[in-house]
């Protein structure tokens, strides 16, 4: 075990039952990820990347296997312990940008503050940075309906980052958003990985947001593959 | 610990926040609620104003005698000569004109309601001067005191309310008398209002009753006993009569109004049975068109009791939403409404449906059960969303 | 009917909120059921009598007795049939509370004028003649578990013995029954002779008369009639008809009946209304489906009726089973409370009325969005996904 891998994944297995059916959609899985690494991982649809966003995540568990975090086991720990352990470690960042509706943004940015003992007005230091990060201190009070759809990601950036994980966990961050606004969040994944040592794992489609990334994984049927064996 | 109260008050927050996106199926649980608590606050009201319309009739320093088993003063009677019997019984006050014992007379007369313009049966009650002050409360409030020996009547407020024909100054035609009004009295919002008195010799001569009463009433020393009374009565043969406490008296007949307030809450349980039913439907539709949101505070790592008490807090709010507003109606249509009914001596008794704070509790722990219940269970679906489901596609 | 089949899949595809709505629904004519039968029975005594009987009582008050002679006096003048008459006995059994409603007739004329008892005849010859024999309605025979040949001992709450106490002892010589189920059959006939001369008031006086005319439509000359041939009497009548009388009886009881009904129905709109705004809604989450279903070529107006079937068909299966509760609620309750509850019968009219308000239901409710899928064009539909 390399004190350089931030993740590591040993042997993992994931099978879901679908009535009398077992489907498996890992067997014997190994994977590490550097601390400081920006991974795209890339593969069609059914090829085990969001099962393996979930195991990533924390949402999901394997069915069997290891999964360490830093040296530490997270594949065995219950549902409170692994929703601490989400709110210390992990920001996420969703493909829809899954803001809530009702809320303001600077509101928005500060939900994962509340899972600390940040006083209030540590709490509105900490969102002011973040918003100013990705650079809409101006909108702080806007509804994100209000807000075009990357600004609204780029709300849900500052809301993943203003708790300082050392993870971002990105499920199609670009998927809804058109080539230059695609290309603005890209970068700023990029900066928040060069400037402030975030690892980043991205899940994607896009060959072109894939190239932002310091390297790519190819996933086919819950397999590693080189790119080119994908082409074939 | 902190951050789990944070946590459930950002979600609680955000629930009611949320709550204009499902605008309709909120408002019926609102509207449903308070009709369940606006229906069992009417039937209380009215067992309890009739009730204490009854209650605050009686004094227990009042000795009331009526024949045994006649039940109400309408089936009693007594002879001039039981009359001086039951003045000589054990403990009742004397004072320079002899006992305090009033004799009196309970006829039913027709008079026209306001509310139905048909005829309903009045009491009208023969009495002397002596029966009138033993009547706490007792104050005139227009005209003057009958005249002794003369076809004068004064009407209880109450009646004045609720009867045509019976102002100050008219004349009423029962039968083949003619009555003039020369007084009105308040008796402090009780039973007596729905009376009308008028001199005891007079209707004993119009009614052909010769020299006999219908019941006695007595003021007692203090801590006379009524035992001894009673003893005194049984061992009397000329006497047929049984002795209770005026209170007692009218504690009975207001209980004859008590299986409305069973009624209403048979009705208003089974009512909230169905408004159950409607609120279990709000709150899980909540839960469905918050899923993604749910999801997501989970995946930023909020925990699932958030989720619990998020969903549990809207429905409590809803439902104690639906209280107030139900109690508000309820005060509105209800608190002080007149009415009027059948009592226990076939005549009619004016009341006024009457709401105390007691009542008003009973109605809101009635909407906090439908709060409760129905947002138990959705709640525990809130707490179990997967999620994964933040990862799904959008809305 | 081929439709039916993807109504029923709509119908069902929401197990919990199929449950819960066909639940309110069942409260709501539970609650409908159980009161409109309640509210007939108190006003069976209206809707049951018959439109030549004319009641004649006391213009004072009717608890005030008439003379005897009256009896005789109206049986004389024109239009009038058959003249009975009945005195209030203030009859209890063994407990004040218990209270037994007795009166006291003239048998042969009573059962004449009341032609809707129904004794047997052998019962019935008994009756006329035992003195101290009484007819024991069927509903109060069964609630106190009286047989013919039974000895009672009724007692008077206004009345006394000439030899001493209230307290009279009488056989059941017959049970009587209604010729339809909604005749109250919860009282107890006692002979008046028997009555008159064992009591120690006095005086032959009789509660009040009970009449038929030859004709109904000789009912007000007939009343009028006899008004004035009593007025300026020592005794004034006041004669109408025994609806009338009934009417005016039960109103008595005043606007707090008023009250409890309205309170009631007021209930029972709301629960439609709260439960009519989760089937709209719930059909109208499905804007996306009707979409494809026009799509697929199915016609505008086959949607229209599948929607409209589909809420009339949840309006009637939680209406139905609610209706049916009420039955069975008040069936049990009229064997239960015999002695305190009229004649409980849940019957054609209410279930029509019952009916009415689910096919409302199921239209109104169904209406707006059935409408809105006619209307709905695909295009717009599948933007909206």
């Amino acid at each position: 075990m390399s004190s350089e891998n931030l993740f590591e994944l040993n042997n993992v297995a994931k099978r879901f039952t679908k009535g009398k059916e077992t489907i498996s959609i890992f067997e014997g899985l190994n994977m590490h990820i550097k601390k400081g690494d920006f991974m795209a991982i890339m593969g069609p649809s059914g090829s085990g990347k969001t099962t393996l966003l979930n195991l990533l995540g924390g949402v999901d568990q394997p069915t069997s296997g290891e999964i360490t975090f830093a040296g530490q086991r997270i594949d065995n720990l219950s549902e409170s312990k692994l929703a601490k352990w989400r709110a210390n470690n992990i920001g996420f960042i969703f493909q829809f940008y899954n803001l809530m509706p009702m809320l303001n943004a600077a509101k928005n940015v500060e939900l994962p503050l509340l899972l600390t003992n940040l006083s209030s007005s540590e709490r509105k230091k900490q969102v002011a940075t973040a918003l100013q990060l990705v650079g809409l201190s101006d909108r702080a009070k806007h509804m994100p309906s209000e807000m075009s759809g990357g600004q609204q990601q780029r709300v849900a950036i500052a809301r993943a980052v203003v708790s300082d994980p050392t993870f971002l966990l990105c499920d199609e961050p670009t998927g809804d958003l058109d080539r230059q606004t695609a290309d603005e969040i890209l970068e700023m994944l990029q900066l928040l990985n060069r400037q402030f040592g975030k690892t980043i794992v991205m899940v994607t489609h896009d060959p072109s947001a894939a190239k932002f990334a310091s390297h790519t994984v190819h996933l086919n049927k819950g397999k590693f593959v080189k790119a080119e064996e994908l082409m074939a | 610990m902190s951050t789990l109260l944070s946590q459930s008050a950002a979600v609680i927050k955000m629930n009611i926040q949320s709550l204009p996106r499902r605008l309709w199926m909120s408002l019926a649980m609102v509207f449903a609620s308070a009709v369940v608590v606006a229906i069992l606050l009417a039937f209380l009201a009215m067992a309890k104003g009739f009730d204490a319309t009854m209650q605050s009739a009686g004094s227990d320093d009042i000795a009331f005698f009526m024949r045994v088993g006649s039940a109400a003063e309408l089936n009693s009677s007594a002879s001039r000569e039981q009359v001086n019997l039951i003045e000589n019984a054990p403990g009742i006050m004397r004072d320079e004109q002899g006992p305090m014992v009033s004799a009196e007379l309970y006829v039913i007369v027709d008079g026209v309601k306001k509310s139905s313009q048909t005829e309903a049966n009045l009491p009208l009650r023969g009495l002397d001067q002596r029966g009138v002050t033993m009547r706490k409360g007792f104050t005139l409030v227009a005209g003057r005191m009958f005249e002794p020996g003369t076809d004068e009547l004064i009407v209880g407020a109450g009646v004045l309310r609720e009867f045509d024909g019976f102002d100050l100054g008219q004349e009423i035609r029962f039968g083949k008398y003619t009555w003039k009004v020369v007084g009105v009295f308040s008796a402090g919002g009780n039973v007596f209002e729905s009376e009308l008195w008028a001199d005891a010799k007079v209707i004993q001569n119009l009614y052909n009753r010769g020299s006999s009463y219908q019941s006695v009433r007595a003021r007692l020393e203090p801590g006379a006993s009524l035992d001894a009374i009673t003893a005194y009565l049984k061992s009397e043969p000329r006497l047929t009569h049984e002795v209770q406490t005026e209170s007692a008296y009218f504690a009975e007949q207001g209980k004859s109004l008590a299986y409305m307030a069973m009624f209403g809450w048979v009705i208003s349980c089974i009512m909230a049975l169905g408004a159950l039913a409607g609120a279990l439907n709000t709150m899980y539709t909540s839960v469905s068109d918050r899923a993604m949101e749910i999801a997501t505070l989970r995946a930023i790592g909020f925990s699932n009791f958030s989720a619990f008490i998020g969903t549990m807090a809207e429905a409590m709010a809803l439902a104690v939403l639906g209280s107030l507003l139900g109690s508000l109606v309820a005060y509105i249509f209800f608190d002080g409404l007149n009415a009027s009914t059948l009592g226990g001596s076939f005549t009619q008794v004016v009341f006024s449906f009457k709401l105390t704070p007691e009542l008003f509790a009973n109605g809101i722990t009635l909407a906090l059960i439908i709060g409760f219940v129905s947002g138990f269970f959705p709640a525990w679906r809130a707490a179990r969303v997967p999620v994964i489901l933040a990862f799904q596609a959008g809305r | 009917m081929k439709d039916f089949y993807l109504i029923y899949k709509n119908l069902t595809r929401k197990k919990m909120r199929l449950f819960l709505t066909t639940f309110a629904i069942f409260i709501a004519f539970l609650i409908f059921g159980a009161v409109m039968t309640l509210r007939s029975a108190l006003n069976a005594g209206v809707e049951m009598s018959a439109d030549n009987r004319l009641v004649v009582v006391h213009k004072t008050s009717f608890t005030n007795p008439l003379p005897y002679a009256y009896v005789n006096k109206v049986k004389t003048l024109d239009g009038v049939k058959d003249v009975t008459h009945a005195n209030w006995f203030g009859g209890y059994y063994q407990e004040p509370r218990n209270q037994v409603v007795t009166l006291a007739v003239d048998p042969e004329t009573y059962m004449t004028v009341y032609p809707e008892l129904v004794v047997e005849p052998a019962q019935l010859a008994t009756w006329f003649a035992t003195q101290s024999g009484i007819l024991v309605g069927e509903r109060l025979a069964k609630a106190n578990n009286w047989q013919v040949g039974d000895q009672i001992a009724l007692s008077s709450n206004i009345f006394s013995r000439k030899t001493g106490g209230q307290t009279w002892d009488f056989t059941v010589s017959g049970i009587f029954k209604g010729n339809e189920a909604k005749v109250d059959t919860g009282y107890v006939l006692i002979h008046y002779k028997y009555f008159n001369e064992t009591q120690s008031w006095g005086g032959d006086s009789v509660g009040w008369l009970i009449l038929t005319t030859t004709d109904a439509a000789l009912n007000e000359q007939v009343a009028s009639q006899i008004d004035t041939n009593f007025a300026n009497s020592n005794n004034e009548t006041d004669t109408s008809t025994e609806q009338a009388f009934n009417k005016a009886f039960i109103e008595q009881i005043g606007n707090i009946g008023l009250i409890i009904f309205g309170v009631v129905f007021m209930a029972f709109f709301t629960i439609l209304i709260v439960v009519g705004n989760t089937m709209v809604l719930a059909i109208r989450e499905r804007t996306n489906e009707i979409a494809v279903l026009k799509t697929l070529g199915f016609e505008s107006k086959r949607i229209f009726k599948m929607v409209l079937a589909e809420s009339c068909l949840l309006a009637f299966l939680g209406g139905l089973l609610g209706l049916g509760a009420a039955y069975v609620i008040v069936t049990g309750a009229a064997e239960q409370m015999a002695r305190f509850l009229p004649n409980l019968v849940l019957d054609e009219n209410i279930v029509l009325q019952a009916l009415g308000y689910m096919l409302l239901l199921g239209l109104v409710t169904g209406m707006a969005p059935a409408i809105a899928a006619l209307r709905l064009n695909i295009v717009t539909a599948f933007s909206r996904g």
